[in-house]
């Protein structure tokens, strides 16, 4: 979940909360669902929350939150917004894979320290959440006065800028944190913040690249170029966001500009002009105005919202709720109230007209309603499935064995070689792995296709504990099998081992002939040759003719193997051939 | 008549006339005296003695006591050594005196305090003078220490007196029990009695034979250590999955079941993720390499997908996200077990989904994050749904409040929260039983029309979820859970906890 850190003093000044405590506005927070987790070194309060009110990823957006919350503001506030000087251009060159462009330009802010810190915060957040790591959505933020705009035509006023693809070993510029001056091919392979993100763009037949009249000036979703880096001494911003959805990127300029409004910044619009309006555009159009504020409406019913939160409202009391949700609503008294609630534009999680009852619940106070259990009567029971495995593990432990839980995942090697038997064989256990695509680390890359192994590993991990070691599992065991549905066939299976100076097959057989007694289960054991046990030593467990499990002494070589220095007697069988 | 030979041996011993005591009948039988208690109390019960208890009062001699007996009072020696230098007929230099009866230190003063309050004579201005009619033969107190020397009693309650008071004796009191045969005790003896063995073990032969009755066992150090054993039990995380699953069954949810290795259609389409949400990436995922699920149900596969891209209600919105069929049939190991909640509010599962309807499950799940102490790859996770008409998020509270008091978790808080398939969302809060924090014990919510509407369902369903180790470590305390699950496990830690229940 993303975390934001936020300088309580600035918290406090922003909100215009002077009195506030820290705890009060942790309190305040928690109600708004941002937790407290701690603080930084520098003193910031570390806010968690969950990733659907992202206006909140920096002091302005919680700021602007409480003081909603605190009754200051109420209803949709929509900045002002200039009319646009800037015309982003977009090339027919620009990359297939990438070909939204969006922004907005931003004058006379007051680009403190704090003030900075909270907007490259912000754009760090916006850019791990919404922007999926870049690949959806990437910003870049420019100081206004170091670009020089295309003037558009002799009898127009105005500047552009290009969004178009250049190939790898196209222009040079001098990237952020660096004194070269690279090709966007050079930068993926000798920059830092390049190499960090040269998977984004890799596969690209193009690399994006934005140019005004001087050149190269930034390599999105990359890297931007030195010669418009923002500082303290910035006061006019352009904003640039490429990606591949106008919405979302949209919604992420929407976020960055109110931001920057809260700092004083005036909201300037600027021109997309795309290529034509077909292909990815079709649904956009060729010529856009942005940043976009209009507001959406949604309808959400009186009937609906007292349902939801089971209590009585009056209209005037939900109205209320919503203004101190930073929305707008209007009705009409009749035997149907319907709310029109308008819905500002940095807000990203507005899906359904439910996203605003939570609102009202949260306007209201979540943890002032009175919880009340249901009046619904239903009968309760367990499953079969676990029934059986409960009543096999009482009897396994009845007799004696310590009852067990070990990982479904397990290695090639445990699971395969050090149990001597090959994957795919008739061996029992020996089934086709279900291999996990990208393992956690080389202990986990498949799931056990029988339980015995783990056992083993056990008793190979406690080998300083007291014998005898007499223990079981009863758990799941998967392998590949395409006549499953999802290909996988998955059963639970019996394991248990004696590990003890004396233990012999017959101390196994003896446990093994009580456990299906309890069952009222026959079985037969025909001898087998199993390399995980002694010849000689070993048999099928079979019932109805099935073969569902195996019986024997482990071979020296596995004892050996897991570090073991006493025999071991063990069987596995599949737990279902108990309900047979 | 046959009795145990310890209690034969103290009937024979034992008079009809005169009580003898414990101590005698032991030196008699050459039994430990507790031996000879031992047999009298059973004989006692059986009516063949009487046993007659009264306090006595015994008296030792103390280290000083002793050394007076053997080499006389101190006064005595003063005044034999004063007869001697004839003090008898005038009054003789002390110091002279103190030399030749070998008296010093403390001694000294002992001669002198206790010689005239004998009558030996008297002290004035450092001589001596003694009473010739004197007789330190005579002497009682050395007459007493003597006598008790030689386990004689003295009855002379003042001289006992005065010798515990110059600490030349210690009195104490103690039970003293004598056994006399009564008249059935002097008609068995006289009737005979057999002795009966002494046995080590009681075998079947003298439990059918009877011969139970006369053997006498041999004796065991009681509070001797036993060897150690260890029992089969439970694994502690199923006794906690257990205590859970009886509190839902006993609050009307029935057990859900199903696939661990799933399609993404089940454990993320129908729950309205988004295709591109972060916990569905490679990294928080566990996908299998094998082919993509046989089918899923095309009905619903088509509704879920438009709910993606349109959402659902006139006014709804879809997310701005790619949403493709392939990915949606791709195998994975189940991140959550919302994925068998969808299997059986689809009806897929076959089970009855005509509402009320309350289900639940406690089942692994799988989630490629950090390993650490209180992290797992996989993890159980205790899954519940609601599903009625018109529930309210106050139904939710009240749902959590009543499982949570089980668990000793009171005092809930909700935190609004945000889940893709939820709205309201909550995170539950609680109060830790033993230090009292706040602690993060669940997450909950109503399902969001988008999963509902495409799984045909026209009622209110209400769910949660929570880790079940998480519940575990709050319940016994634990910091590492692979010490707990897993190959790792500490035999030792498993074998010694302690069952909650």
């Amino acid at each position: 979940m993303p975390v934001v850190d936020v300088d309580p003093d600035e918290l406090r000044r922003l909100t215009g909360a002077a009195e506030k405590t820290d705890e009060e506005l942790q309190t305040d927070l928690f109600n708004l669902g941002l937790e407290y987790e701690g603080e930084t070194d520098s003193g910031e309060m570390q806010l968690e929350f969950a990733p659907d009110r992202l206006d909140r990823l920096s002091v302005e957006g919680v700021a602007r939150s409480l003081r909603y919350q605190y009754g200051d503001d109420r209803g949709v506030y929509v900045p002002k917004t200039n009319d646009p000087d800037w015309v982003y251009e977009v090339d027919p060159d620009v990359p297939d894979e990438r070909p939204y462009v969006t922004g907005a330009v931003v004058r006379g802010v007051n680009l403190t320290e704090q003030a900075l810190d909270s907007l490259i915060q912000l754009q760090e957040k916006l850019h791990a959440t919404m922007g999926r790591q870049r690949a959806k959505g990437a910003i870049g933020i420019h100081d206004l006065t170091m670009l020089k705009g295309k003037v558009l035509a002799e009898d127009a006023t105005g500047n552009s800028i290009t969004y178009t693809g250049i190939e790898p070993d196209g222009d040079r510029f001098v990237p952020l944190d660096s004194d070269a001056a690279l090709t966007p091919g050079e930068v993926l392979t000798e920059h830092d913040t390049g190499k960090k993100f040269a998977d984004l763009v890799s596969e690209y037949d193009r690399y994006p690249a934005i140019y005004d009249e001087l050149g190269l000036f930034s390599f999105p979703p990359v890297i931007n170029g030195r010669r418009t880096e923002v500082s303290t001494d910035s006061r006019d911003l352009l904003i640039e966001l490429t990606g591949t959805d106008q919405w979302t990127i949209d919604h992420m300029c929407n976020i960055l500009c109110y931001a920057l409004d809260a700092r004083g910044g005036t909201i300037e619009e600027v021109e997309i002009h795309y290529p034509d309006a077909t292909g990815p555009y079709a649904d956009v159009g060729a010529e856009l105005v942005r940043p976009n504020f209009e507001t959406d409406e949604k309808a959400v019913s009186h009937a609906e919202i007292e349902r939801m939160l089971g209590i009585e409202l009056t209209a005037d009391e939900v109205v209320d709720h919503f203004e101190r949700s930073g929305l707008d609503a209007t009705y009409t008294l009749g035997e149907q109230t319907v709310y029109t609630v308008e819905v500002p534009p940095y807000r990203v999680d507005v899906l359904h007209p439910y996203d605003l009852i939570d609102d009202v619940g949260r306007a209201y106070g979540f943890n002032n309603l009175e919880p009340a259990y249901p009046d619904v009567g239903t009968v309760g029971g367990r499953h079969e499935r676990t029934r059986l495995e409960d009543a096999a593990r009482a009897s396994l432990i009845g007799l004696g064995f310590e009852d067990l839980l070990n990982f479904h995942m397990i290695s090639v090697e445990d699971n395969y070689d050090r149990m001597r038997i090959e994957p795919g064989t008739d061996d029992f256990g020996a089934g086709e792995p279900a291999v996990i695509t990208e393992p956690y680390s080389e202990d986990y890359t498949q799931l056990r296709s029988w339980v015995l192994p783990s056992l083993l590993m056990v008793l190979e991990n406690n080998t300083h504990r007291a014998y005898p070691q007499d223990i079981a599992e009863i758990g799941l065991a998967a392998r590949v099998d395409e006549t499953e549905n999802t290909n996988v066939a998955e059963h639970r299976s019996i394991a248990a081992v004696l590990a003890r100076n004396d233990a012999s097959y017959e101390d196994a057989k003896a446990r093994l002939q009580a456990l299906c007694a309890d069952f009222d289960v026959e079985f037969a054991t025909p001898a087998i040759d199993h390399p995980t046990f002694i010849p000689g030593r070993a048999a099928a467990i079979v019932v109805d003719g099935e073969h569902v499990g195996v019986l024997g002494e482990i071979h020296p070589a596995v004892l050996v193997e897991h570090d073991l220095e006493l025999p071991v007697a063990a069987f596995e069988l599949r737990l279902d051939a108990l309900a047979a | 008549m046959r009795l145990p030979e310890s209690q034969l041996a103290v009937m024979e011993a034992a008079s009809a006339t005169d009580p003898t005591s414990v101590d005698s009948l032991a030196e008699e039988t050459g039994l430990k005296p507790e031996t000879v208690t031992r047999a009298a109390f059973d004989l006692r019960d059986e009516g063949l003695v009487s046993i007659d208890e009264t306090t006595a009062t015994s008296a030792e001699l103390t280290a000083e006591g002793e050394t007076y007996l053997t080499e006389g009072l101190p006064e005595v020696r003063l005044y034999r050594a004063a007869i001697e230098a004839g003090a008898a007929n005038e009054p003789v230099e002390m110091g002279q005196l103190l030399g030749t009866a070998g008296l010093k230190g403390s001694a000294v003063n002992i001669a002198l305090s206790n010689f005239a309050r004998k009558g030996y004579g008297s002290i004035d201005a450092g001589a001596v003078s003694a009473d010739p009619d004197a007789d330190p033969d005579t002497d009682s107190e050395r007459t007493a220490l003597a006598a008790i020397a030689d386990g004689e009693s003295v009855d002379d309650t003042g001289l006992l007196e005065q010798l515990e008071r110059r600490e030349l004796l210690e009195r104490s009191e103690r039970t003293v029990r004598s056994v006399t045969l009564t008249d059935d005790g002097v008609t068995a003896l006289m009737e005979g009695i057999e002795a009966a063995e002494t046995v080590d073990r009681l075998t079947p032969e003298l439990l059918t034979s009877g011969e139970w009755e006369d053997v006498e066992f041999t004796e065991y150090n009681v509070e001797a250590d036993a060897p150690e054993l260890d029992g089969g039990r439970k694994h502690i995380l199923r006794q906690t999955a257990d205590r859970v699953k009886d509190v839902l069954v006993g609050m009307g949810f029935k057990e859900m079941e199903g696939p661990h290795a799933d399609a993404d259609f089940w454990i993320n389409d129908c729950l309205f993720m988004p295709q591109d949400h972060p916990a569905r990436t490679h990294w928080d995922r566990f996908a299998l390499d094998v082919d993509p699920i046989g089918s899923v149900p095309e009905d619903l596969a088509e509704r879920v997908e438009d709910a993606h891209r349109n959402g659902v209600s006139e006014d709804g919105d879809g997310y701005h996200s790619p949403w493709s069929r392939e990915f949606a049939e791709a195998i994975a190991l189940r991140g959550h077990t919302t994925s068998l909640s969808m299997r059986y509010l689809s009806g897929y599962a076959g089970a009855d989904i005509e509402p009320p309807k309350r289900y639940f499950s406690v089942e692994k799940v799988y989630r490629n994050d950090t390993l650490d102490p209180t992290h797992l790859l996989e993890f159980f996770q205790i899954e519940g749904w609601v599903m009625a008409e018109d529930l309210s998020v106050r139904d939710l509270m009240g749902t959590f409040e009543e499982f949570y008091a089980q668990f000793g978790i009171t005092d809930l808080e909700f935190k609004p929260h945000y889940n893709p398939y939820t709205e309201p969302s909550f995170e539950l809060f609680g109060t830790h039983p033993t230090t009292g924090e706040l602690v993060e014990i669940g997450n909950s919510g109503m399902f969001r029309a988008e999963v509902l509407e495409p799984l045909g369902i026209e009622v209110d369903v209400m769910a949660w979820g929570l880790a079940l180790e998480r519940l575990l470590m709050l319940m016994y305390g634990f910091e590492d859970i692979r010490d707990v699950h897993g190959t790792l496990c500490d035999l030792q830690l498993l074998r010694e906890t302690e069952v909650l229940y």
